[in-house]
């Protein structure tokens, strides 16, 4: 497997640096002390349930937010105090804030026209970005009368428009049905990164993470978890939420013994002949390519994720590898170096 | 039962109301229009062969009403609107205490016109009300607010848009919670200054609304009977009598029901055409145009 890394520049200023930035509001903390580094063309996904601060660490990036303590830098330069608008931060909104009432080659000119740029240059960068996304067709149309996936493009490209110094993502592709997500996230990963630029894309679908960002860091309760690549994050998870909110069907977290908890990954757990532990087939959700079997035992419920084909019997017996086995504190919920 | 037999059945009610409280005291008029039913008649209505209408065609009074009217309907509405922009993108900012000061904004709409009427009779006094005692202290002589023909029309204009100013900040107030704050957001990002926003965004994407409060207020502004005849009672000089308050005078102090009808449909039809045109101008062009 080719694991997609970061790419690696000369100037350890470059890209982005996130610096002990929180807000809170009301006594409440919506983001504490986050501290991350994205490298220019990388892009980091924010991963989190929602509520996780995923959100907030976007606005706070972009200037439509206050924060409440921390450093934003931007190429070595502190963007923080900069307003919104002096920062070239492109963002694409879930909701992809297209104007309604312009068409689609007006809403990709208003930026422009704002920024005061001359008609034949901004005619020329137009043409050139909707040729990029396959979008020159439509460009007298109205937003209305785009589908999904073209306003998505249509988003993409207002931001890509404007050679933002870092772009922002917010859920893209919540709104696209799940075969149009999964046919658009190579497009999307080819024209967004190994760039110039940073780029940060907030979502709470792990599957989206995984496929599309080059490092994930996953968020709780405005609290970093973990950064790193999806196979670092998924093979040695920093903490038992990372390890429960990454991968599907979830981890099989046995009842906690003396201060420590195992984890066992349903695809890691098999059928053995003995010695394993003994286990009831409750109910199997057949899947296709692999099958879901629902397992009962004395060490609590299990999940099993095993090939389409197997036939098992409803008794039997499961075993794992032990460099498979994931051990955590039962307390703190941390990862234990061992058993 | 077919859907569509159903669904005119569902609407009867509706129809045989509007019918009884709006069709047919307006074929009522328009007919008692074509009749001569005064004192002069013992108040029960003779065909006159459209003497009615011709007396209205040369009756300076009813055109110089008609031009108070448009003026009043004219000025007040586009102040109103200004007015109300402005407080409908004030109450729009979150902040503390907005609900109350949202409910504190409807309060003059709230009240009846009546009473705030007889309130700005007693602040337009002369000389005795508050604006002259202003006056006074800046050592200024009294001014006869409501008693100056050449502006006395000005202040019915000012405590008209004092009061239905709210309804059109809540009106466009409505429309701007209707605006996704991402597109502002966005535009704030692409570097955009409060202005540039108003322009861009914010106005076309009201314009729906603004259309329906002119609409709404122009049909209102041009009926005005209720203001004018607690203020100036349409003084000094005539100079705010307005056609609603012409067609009542008629009627109720003159007795003749017959020319006050004719004033009436005069003012209906003056009254159809104007929003009309504003329909056509405001509303189904920016459809069509949006297509």
């Amino acid at each position: 497997m080719i694991e997609a890394m970061p790419v690696i520049t000369t100037n350890p200023a470059a890209g982005l640096r996130i610096e002990g930035l929180s807000r809170h509001i009301g006594g409440r903390s919506l983001l504490s002390d986050l501290n991350l580094q994205v490298a220019p063309g990388e892009c980091l996904a924010l991963l989190g349930p929602s509520g996780c601060g995923k959100t907030t660490t976007l606005r706070l990036l972009a200037g439509l937010d206050a924060a409440s303590a921390g450093r934003i830098l931007l190429d070595g330069d502190d963007i923080s105090r900069l307003s919104a608008g002096d920062r070239r931060v492109a963002m694409v909104f879930q909701s992809y804030a297209l104007y309604p009432h312009l068409s689609v080659a007006d809403n990709l000119a208003l930026g422009l026209r704002i920024r005061g740029m001359g008609a034949r240059e901004r005619e020329e960068r137009i043409a050139a970005v909707l040729e990029l996304l396959q979008l020159s067709e439509l460009r007298l149309r109205r937003p209305a009368q785009l589908s999904g996936g073209q306003r998505q493009r249509v988003a993409l490209a207002r931001a890509l428009l404007r050679q933002p110094r870092l772009v922002l993502l917010d859920e893209p592709m919540s709104n696209l049905d799940a075969q149009l997500r999964e046919e658009l996230r190579p497009e999307l990963r080819r024209l967004l990164c190994g760039g110039e630029q940073p780029v940060v894309y907030v979502t709470h679908d792990q599957q989206e993470a995984m496929g599309m960002a080059d490092r994930i860091a996953v968020l709780r309760d405005g609290h970093l978890q973990q950064v790193g690549s999806a196979r670092e994050l998924y093979e040695r998870p920093a903490n038992r939420f990372v390890a429960a909110f990454l991968g599907r069907p979830a981890i099989n977290l046995l009842p906690p013994e003396a201060g420590r908890q195992l984890g066992l990954r349903p695809e890691h757990l098999q059928p053995v002949a003995s010695g394993g532990i003994p286990a009831r087939l409750q109910r199997r959700e057949w899947w296709g390519n692999q099958q879901l079997l629902w397992l009962e035992s004395a060490r609590g419920d299990l999940r099993l994720l095993v090939a389409a084909d197997l036939e098992l019997p409803e008794d039997l017996q499961l075993g794992w590898r032990p460099d498979h086995e994931l051990w955590f504190d039962s307390h703190s919920g941390e990862r234990l170096a061992g058993p | 039962m077919s859907p569509s037999l159903l669904n005119s059945l569902l609407m009867l009610p509706a129809l045989v109301l509007l019918a009884i409280v709006f069709a047919w005291p307006l074929l009522d008029s328009a007919w008692l229009s074509s009749q001569a039913s005064s004192v002069l008649t013992g108040l029960s209505p003779i065909a006159n062969d459209g003497a009615n209408w011709q007396r209205l065609l040369g009756d300076a009074r009813f055109w110089q009403d008609a031009a108070v009217t448009l003026r009043f309907a004219a000025v007040s509405v586009g102040l109103e609107l200004l007015l109300g922009l402005a407080m409908a993108l004030v109450l729009h900012r979150p902040g503390r205490g907005r609900g109350w000061l949202r409910a504190l904004a409807l309060l003059p709409w709230a009240l009846p016109t009546t009473v705030l009427a007889l309130g700005w009779r007693w602040i337009y006094n002369d000389p005795y009300g508050p604006l002259n005692a202003i006056l006074r202290a800046f050592g200024a002589p009294p001014y006869g607010f409501l008693t100056t023909p050449a502006t006395t029309w000005l202040f019915t204009v000012l405590a008209d848009v004092w009061k239905t100013t709210p309804f059109v900040a809540l009106l466009l107030l409505a429309g701007l919670q209707s605006i996704p704050a991402e597109l502002e957001e966005n535009l704030v990002l692409e570097g955009a200054r409060p202005g540039q926003i108003l322009r861009r965004l914010t106005l076309p994407l009201l314009k729906p609304w603004i259309s329906l409060a002119v609409l709404f207020r122009l049909a209102q502004a041009l009926g005005v009977f209720d203001l004018v005849q607690v203020l100036t009672r349409g003084g000094p000089a005539g100079s705010t009598e307005s056609l609603a308050l012409y067609a009542y005078l008629n009627a109720m102090r003159f007795l003749d029901f017959g020319y006050s009808a004719t004033v009436v449909i005069a003012t209906f039809l003056l009254l159809v055409l104007l929003t009309a045109i504003g329909w056509l101008l405001l509303v189904r062009r920016p459809l069509e145009a949006s297509r």
